[in-house]
């Protein structure tokens, strides 16, 4: 049995997952208003790049972030294309429905075309360096989960500040607060959708090259990312787009906590628990702007 | 404001297609026609497709009828299957675990509906997704038991039985949806559906109409659970919590026609024909094709096939005045 | 006549119902025109109309030679017709510099921020000020202000304004109703539409009035206060609601 010391630290690991996947869900969903159930999917497609990559370049995994990022960024430019741009400019619960719909049977689409291309076997990336770590008080600190927070933090301190302070992203935020004040501003919001569908896409993109070394990467693990992702989404509270790395990493702790100390499989539904939980006793919290 | 174009339907329980005449050939068919062929792949096609229009119509009355979409329908499928599974090994007449599946379905249904039902929007979808992933992970894999039906009930088991089963609950919840439409209750239903609001105002009950549709919803598609679990000899327990049940449903609704009673029949048996034929050339390929296709109808089509077929024969009656 | 803006027989419809019916108008370079009418009549749609916020279902809308109707809203933004909608709509959560910054989104405006936010720091001086504050922390008159900086920093040859004096003390209207006197004296073409007759009759060269989706009056702005009908619809006898 592992010290608690140690459970704390590897939750905080897992949940900086969570709250990258989460960072991109909530963006697509504060911006363009819908959800997209194939979130996962993404996260997916994201890992079998990332897993191309090492198998047959035999790239480092945190080297092939450089073309899973793009790869899925593009792949979020031709969804938004083909598929989500019918959605975003219907109007109100019309538009949550049909999206959630629609990205449902997204989502089965690209998981049978993986399934199709990739096979259902389970697959993982394996480092040299992958039992290494620091070693601080009995707490192992493996290298790979300490860079995979380097890069969370620093891809949401990237994010905070592009859309701060850059006029690209102030468009987003202004887009997501008032669609029609942006286009009268002169904003092009048409491209802002794709531009943060794409964006979101590729966060999903990384949390998925960190799953291939991390846990092990299937067709169908789309589905669970997703709600992962919506419970880090809930906890969060909406329109918090980087609160959901707070919310990330309390997700990580509180099912590494369950695993630890109650069962391996109350690990698994300790988030949906509390998902649950919050949709009954406060559904209010969810997804409403106070 | 509503969008028009994008309509339903609409509503009258379309009584030509309902045409008592049209019901017999089809019933004729369904009980003559496996028993003259009479071989294994002829009862088990249409087992699936009763069992698809029996998922088609579940969904249907709560996301066609209502207007509230669920993507945890698995949910309730899976609780109705291993309900009744478990009960059947246990030693419990089949016909009575059978029920308690369905109920117990219905029972869970009210416990994520009333509360998320007051809200608008994504809620309760998600929470029945949530849920089904819930039970998946820990009731279904708790019960690794009832994933083969012990040697005793292999021995007498037959597939004609089972087939009879799935067509009385077809029958049944076709029937079921009719009623609903018939009802009383209907006005309030697809008032739900097309402006909440106003139908509060006009003092319908919004949540007691919603929690109405979706009790019969949730009731037959664990009795649909329950069939499955009657008929297959062995799956992984979690199996009909998986979401591609919900999917089945849904797109059975959407192929056939939202909304409609005889939208789900039309629709499970196009499914289910056309999935069998992809499977049996294509493989896995078929999710894919029939995900796209779901993908089209909801953007372009949300009146299914019967719009097609209103649209076609619009089209051809101004092709023959002409 | 005037050539500037010229609206020709525009249909426009919500879903099934139609809101206006072949309205066409015209506003020529450097006039104040108002558009006055009863609450429902059809004034902000269309106004929006215009902005390229509801599609037509017939007509066109020209700005000299240029079809804004063939344009989506961000391109009639470039094109220099720009509208503060009613209520204002500002970006709450950004700081007022960025609201500001994001008025000069189009590329034509971008290229003159610099001056153009000195302009409108001159006019508004209470926005230099604030220009940290959060938008949605501000009174109602200073977020009129700031909508009115937010349309100026695109610098528009068309500035369409809808319902400024909503909501707002008599002292603001006053202030803003000057302050659109002010622009228009610069150059700017002032498009308004008004609930509050009098002042806009007051304020503008000419002025349309819509009921009903139709426009079934029109003249110079003093003709029409001395004008018994409207005095009677618009002016007094039947006063105009206060929101």
């Amino acid at each position: 049995m592992q010290s608690f010391m140690q459970t704390l630290v590897f939750g905080i690991f897992a949940g900086a997952i969570y709250g990258i996947a989460a960072m991109g869900l909530a963006l697509v969903f504060g911006v363009l208003k819908i959800l997209n159930i194939a979130h996962g999917e993404l996260v997916m497609l994201g890992g079998y790049v990332g897993f191309w990559a090492f198998s047959t370049l035999g790239w480092d995994p945190f080297l092939s972030l450089i073309i899973v990022i793009p790869a899925i960024f593009i792949v979020g430019l031709i969804l938004d294309r083909i598929v989500y741009r019918h959605i975003v400019r219907q109007l109100g619960e019309e538009k949550i429905k049909n999206s959630l719909l629609v990205s449902f049977g997204l989502g089965l689409v690209l998981q049978n075309l993986a399934q199709a291309l990739f096979t259902g076997d389970e697959r993982s990336v394996q480092v040299s360096y992958a039992g290494e770590g620091l070693n601080i008080y009995g707490v192992l600190l493996p290298w790979t989960r300490l860079a995979t927070l380097g890069i969370v933090l620093i891809v949401t301190l990237a994010l905070h500040f592009f859309l701060r302070k850059t006029y690209p992203g102030k468009a987003i935020l202004a887009t997501a607060e008032d669609y029609e004040s942006a286009e009268l501003a002169g904003i092009n919001i048409g491209r802002v959708y794709m531009m943060t569908f794409a964006l979101g896409a590729a966060l999903a993109a990384i949390a998925g090259q960190f799953v291939t070394f991390t846990y092990s990467l299937a067709p169908s693990i789309g589905m669970t990312w997703t709600l992962k992702a919506m419970i880090v989404i809930v906890l969060a509270g909406t329109g918090s787009i980087l609160g959901a790395l707070p919310a990330g990493l309390l997700l990580g702790v509180v099912e590494a906590m369950a695993g630890a100390y109650l069962a391996q499989t109350y690990k698994e539904v300790a988030g949906l628990v509390i998902f649950l939980f919050v949709l009954i006793v406060r559904p209010q919290g969810l997804f409403v702007r106070k | 404001m509503k969008t028009t174009s994008r309509q339903l339907p609409s509503f009258k329980p379309s009584r030509r297609w309902l045409t008592p005449g049209a019901i017999a050939v089809l019933l004729a068919f369904a009980v003559v026609f496996p028993q003259q062929v009479a071989k294994d792949n002829v009862w088990n096609l249409f087992f699936l497709m009763c069992l698809g229009i029996a998922m088609g119509q579940s969904w249907n009355m709560l996301g066609g009828f209502a207007g509230q979409t669920s993507l945890g329908h698995a949910a309730f499928f899976g609780i109705g299957a291993i309900i009744t599974r478990v009960l059947w090994f246990h030693g419990t007449p089949f016909f009575l675990a059978l029920i308690v599946g369905g109920v117990a379905a219905a029972t869970f249904a009210m416990i994520i509906g009333a509360p998320t039902f007051r809200l608008r929007g994504a809620y309760f979808a998600i929470g029945t997704l949530a849920v089904a992933e819930v039970l998946r992970i820990t009731i279904a894999q708790n019960q690794p038991y009832i994933s083969t039906m012990p040697g005793s009930m292999i021995a007498e088991y037959n597939l004609p039985s089972r087939y009879w089963l799935a067509l009385g609950l077809a029958i049944a919840t076709t029937g079921a949806a009719y009623m609903l439409l018939r009802s009383r209750w209907s006005l309030g239903i697809l008032g739900v559906r097309e402006d909440e609001e106003a139908a509060q105002a006009t003092g319908v009950h919004v949540l007691r109409h919603k929690l109405l549709a979706l009790g019969l919803s949730a009731v037959f598609m664990g009795l649909a659970g329950g069939v499955f679990a009657f008929k297959q000899i062995s799956y992984y327990p979690e199996a009909p919590f998986f979401p591609t049940f919900t999917f089945e449903a849904l797109m059975i609704a959407y192929i056939g026609g939202l909304g409609t009673v005889s939208g789900p029949v039309i629709g499970g048996i196009f499914f289910v024909v056309v999935r069998e034929r992809l499977a049996a050339n294509l493989t896995d390929v078929h999710q894919v094709i029939f995900g796209a296709l779901f993908v089209v109808i909801v953007l372009l089509l949300p009146g299914g096939l019967l719009e097609i077929w209103d649209r076609s024969k619009r089209l051809a009656l101004r092709v023959i005045r002409r | 006549m005037p050539d500037f803006l010229n609206v020709d027989a525009i249909n426009v419809a919500h879903g099934d119902i139609q809101a206006l019916w072949d309205v066409s108008l015209e506003v020529g370079q450097g006039e104040i025109v108002a558009l006055i009418g009863p609450n429902g009549a059809g004034k902000t749609t269309l106004m929006r109309a215009i902005a390229g916020l509801h599609p037509l279902k017939s007509g066109t809308v020209l700005l000299r030679d240029k079809a804004l109707h063939a344009l989506p809203a961000h391109r009639i933004v470039e094109q220099g017709v720009i509208m503060v909608p009613e209520g204002r709509r500002l970006f709450g959560g950004l700081t007022v510099m960025d609201n500001l910054e994001l008025g000069a989104y189009s590329k034509r405006a971008r290229e003159v921020r610099a001056n153009t936010l000195e302009l409108v720091f001159e006019l508004f001086p209470l926005l230099a000020e604030r220009r940290t504050q959060r938008a949605n922390t501000m009174s109602g008159g200073q977020q009129q202000m700031l909508a009115v900086g937010r349309a100026l920093m695109g610098v528009p040859k068309l500035l369409m304004l809808d319902e400024p004096s909503l909501g707002l003390g008599p002292l603001v209207v006053e202030n803003i109703f000057e302050t659109v006197r002010q622009m228009n004296q610069q150059g700017v073409t002032i498009f308004l539409v008004e609930q509050n007759a009098r002042q806009a009759l007051e304020l503008a060269h000419r002025a349309y009035i819509l009921e009903q989706g139709r426009i079934v009056g029109t003249g110079l702005g003093d003709e029409l206060l001395r004008d018994d009908r409207v005095q009677q619809a618009y002016l007094g006898i039947c006063p105009a609601p206060e929101e």
